[in-house]
């Protein structure tokens, strides 16, 4: 069994191994000096080994590290009393999520799909070996910040040091359960897809952990001891069971069944099924118009769900908050005051605010899922005036549709400030209104732009641009960071609508420059 | 009219997958392009299609001595798993193909004309095309460039996947077509190009070279195609 383990080990490291390599390869500029045979490059594969040793102790600790931290340890400040044993509480009732939702066992990963279906390894030996390692890892992972955490709530040290035991146990009799299901009832179970019954449990569970010590009802650090004692008592005696089941194989071939296709389509595969879903099979839509402003009315009709509906909703959201600030200034004189202030010195927020309503991801991939990847194969569709014709009728429907919300978060702004008490300056209503707006239109622009100039899907529909990604990445970093800005709405306000013309002068042109090249499938 | 290819080249990193090839590909005659896994018959199409820049040689057109560059209007591509656009219906994919092309279009016919070439069922044509079934979109694609009629028409493995009667009825449809055209067609299956094609190229380590029938019949002919590919593949 060890053996089958040092093999399992070293099949998931290559495999570890190559996918950094590969990462490596998709950094713009460096991936022109990196040859193919970069794979077999010893020093290059220690690096990677390094990290991928790094990736395997922070599976270890720092997930554990952040799951006590952020799960049970901040969330101790929320109770008033000051009572230990809130901490061994919500520790008990997650860990009940945990063993249903974290498994390993019955996680279909690529890595039990290789060394089962593929390499044809002892399904038991290898099943045995990795999850008593799963296990290990596990108690190894939580003991230190069981102690760490739990002392520092005050929790007894017996207690700290049976913690992770418990969950263990918890760990072991689930799987030995569901192990019994299949063997009883020939039901597989695959952890990614929880059934309804799991949701609910984990549910019960989560208001079970959080709830009742608001009240004052918890678990008494004695019962949990004896709780955990025989937890652990009927964790090994489930671990005999575990051993002694002898269908792992016919098991894991019916959980890896779908990775036969292929194994890293699933999640391409959803994604691309999901944008077809959002065809509206409507055979009321027509279209009296011609050429590519027919295609585009098809295109946008069709896609009313994603398109207009998604705005619509956004837009009477919007309207709805508003409304509300607006009751609310008038009837509280200390939130208006607060509000007014707010007004005149948090646009900044609004940067990413508008980004996230923005529909202009969303828009570019269904462009593409549903009508590019297939169009852009016929070489009429490919020619420089269509492209260009389409990128403007498309960038006048991207604008139009996230105006729709924009304008209702643009003139709200305004009537909020001037019913919060108004301000000296009357420029800044009209700042207000434009930068929002042309915040609006700067984000659809730049979705559009970055789709078109760095049309990041191959045949497959893959991202295969790691730049576009890193753009992606950035504008998203950079919105963020606007959350903690606080500026001069005059001033903010005035930059940030001239940014926005500058940016969409200079984008179009480059479109216009560069799109004929760039927008085509890629290799 | 002819094809002509002038010591086009193509490097993946260092392997060079086309080398210096040289060809002339003439009007009216299907040319089944043969070659092993990995030869490089997609990456010569999509060099001559320009989805991939070439790394030496060029390539054009020859009417009558006259040369010129081929232009997107030249080449039709039909790749191995057809792609329509799935949020129109096969009206509709037609309606905006003739819209935008009707410059290039000789003797246009009505768009139900056009459904009978390729026999696909009333019912069907006013159906969104991402309920068609794989042979229902392949006919599509491939009556796009009926209609547009490009002097170059590119087919990927185009018949592998149809059941027989489909297969049968775009072979039929092909020998029609080759009057005006060029037609490249790549394929596995040795038979289909037997059947179907003038000329047997072989696209082995880089290199396109044209196998001559001279007067073998088909089963001679056959071996003597395996034994260049086997051959060349020791080279």
């Amino acid at each position: 069994m060890l053996n089958s383990f040092r093999i399992s080990f070293s099949l998931k490291n290559t495999y570890r191994v190559n996918s950094i390599i590969y990462s490596i390869k998709q950094i713009p500029i460096l991936k022109r000096f990196l040859p193919d045979t970069l794979y077999k490059n010893l020093g290059i594969k220690i690096f990677a080994m390094m990290l991928s040793a790094v990736w395997e102790l922070m599976t270890a600790f720092l997930g554990k590290f952040l799951y006590i931290a952020c799960m049970i340890f901040f969330m101790l400040s929320l109770y008033d009393a000051d009572d230990p044993d809130i901490f061994t509480h919500i520790f008990a009732c997650l860990t009940v999520i945990g063993a249903v939702m974290n498994t390993y066992m019955f996680d279909p990963t690529n890595d039990k799909y290789y060394a089962i279906c593929l390499m044809r390894m002892d399904a038991k030996k290898y099943t045995l070996s990795n999850y008593l390692y799963a296990i290990l890892k596990v108690v190894a992972g939580f003991l230190p910040f069981t102690l760490l955490f739990g002392l520092l709530s005050g929790v007894p040290l017996i207690t700290c040091l049976l913690m992770p035991f418990f969950v263990a146990g918890v760990k072991l009799i689930s799987a030995a359960y569901i192990l019994y299901r299949y063997e009883k009832y020939e039901k597989v179970m695959n952890e990614n897809l929880p059934a309804k019954v799991i949701w609910s449990l984990t549910g019960i569970m989560l208001a079970a952990a959080y709830v009742p010590p608001y009240f004052g009802f918890v678990l008494p650090n004695l019962a949990f001891l004896l709780l955990a004692i025989l937890v652990i008592l009927a964790g090994g005696f489930c671990l005999r069971y575990i051993f002694r089941f002898q269908q792992y194989r016919e098991m894991y071939q019916i959980l890896l069944a779908d990775k036969k296709n292929g194994t890293n389509v699933d999640v391409k595969k959803i994604t691309e099924e999901q944008t077809r879903k959002m065809i509206i099979q409507d055979a009321s839509i027509t279209s009296k118009k011609k050429g590519y402003e027919y295609f585009n009315e098809l295109f946008v009709k069709r896609h009313q769900k994603l398109l207009w509906r998604a705005a619509k909703r956004v837009a009477a959201i919007s309207a709805f908050v508003v409304a509300g600030l607006l009751a609310l200034v008038q009837i509280e004189p200390k939130a208006a005051e607060v509000i007014n202030g707010l007004m005149l010195r948090y646009l900044p927020y609004f940067v990413f605010i508008m980004y996230l309503i923005n529909r202009g991801t969303a828009i570019t991939q269904a462009m593409f899922m549903n009508c590019d990847h297939s169009m852009l194969s016929y070489s009429f569709y490919r020619k420089p005036e269509t492209i260009l014709r389409l990128f403007a009728i498309r960038l006048r429907e991207i604008v139009k549709i996230n105006l729709l919300p924009a304008f209702v978060i643009a003139a709200g702004l305004p009537l909020i400030l001037f019913f919060s008490g108004g301000t000296e300056n009357v420029l800044n209503y009209a700042v207000l209104f434009i930068s929002i707006l042309s915040m609006s239109v700067f984000f659809s622009v730049h979705h559009l732009i970055c789709y078109y100039l760095l049309q990041p899907y191959n045949v497959n529909t893959e991202i295969k641009s790691s730049t576009y990604q890193i753009v992606t990445w950035g504008t998203y970093m950079v919105c963020w960071l606007f959350i903690n800005v606080r500026l001069d709405t005059l001033v903010f306000g005035v930059s940030v609508t001239a940014f926005s013309i500058l940016y969409c002068i200079i984008a179009c042109v480059l479109a216009y420059q560069y799109a004929p090249k760039t927008f085509k499938l890629r290799a | 009219m002819e094809l002509v290819i002038e010591g086009l080249s193509k490097y993946f990193e260092k392997k060079e997958v086309l080398r210096d090839i040289t060809f002339r590909f003439q009007k009216g005659k299907i040319y089944g392009l043969l070659g092993r896994n990995g030869a490089g018959k997609t990456t010569l199409f999509n060099c001559l299609n320009r989805d991939i820049k070439t790394d030496g040689g060029d390539f054009y057109i020859d009417e009558a001595g006259q040369r010129r560059e081929t232009t997107a209007d030249d080449i039709g591509y039909v790749l191995s798993t057809p792609t329509v656009p799935e949020f129109l219906t096969g009206r509709e994919f037609l309606k905006f193909f003739i819209d935008i092309n009707q410059k290039n279009i000789q003797d246009l016919k009505s768009i139900d004309e056009y459904f009978e070439i390729i026999n696909l069922a009333e019912e069907d044509r006013d159906k969104l095309l991402k309920d068609y079934s794989h042979g229902m979109k392949n006919k599509m694609q491939m009556l796009v460039n009926i209609i547009a009629k490009p002097h170059i028409l590119l087919l990927d493995e185009p018949l592998t996947s149809l059941d027989v009667v489909v297969a049968e009825e775009m072979k039929q449809l092909l020998k029609t077509l080759k009057e005006d055209q060029i037609i490249i067609f790549s394929t596995h299956i040795m038979e289909l190009a037997l059947d179907l094609c003038d000329e047997i190229v072989i696209l082995n380590h880089g290199k396109l070279e044209l196998v001559d029938q001279e007067n073998l019949n088909n089963e001679e002919f056959k071996n003597k195609i395996i034994d260049t590919l086997r051959e060349e593949s020791h080279a």
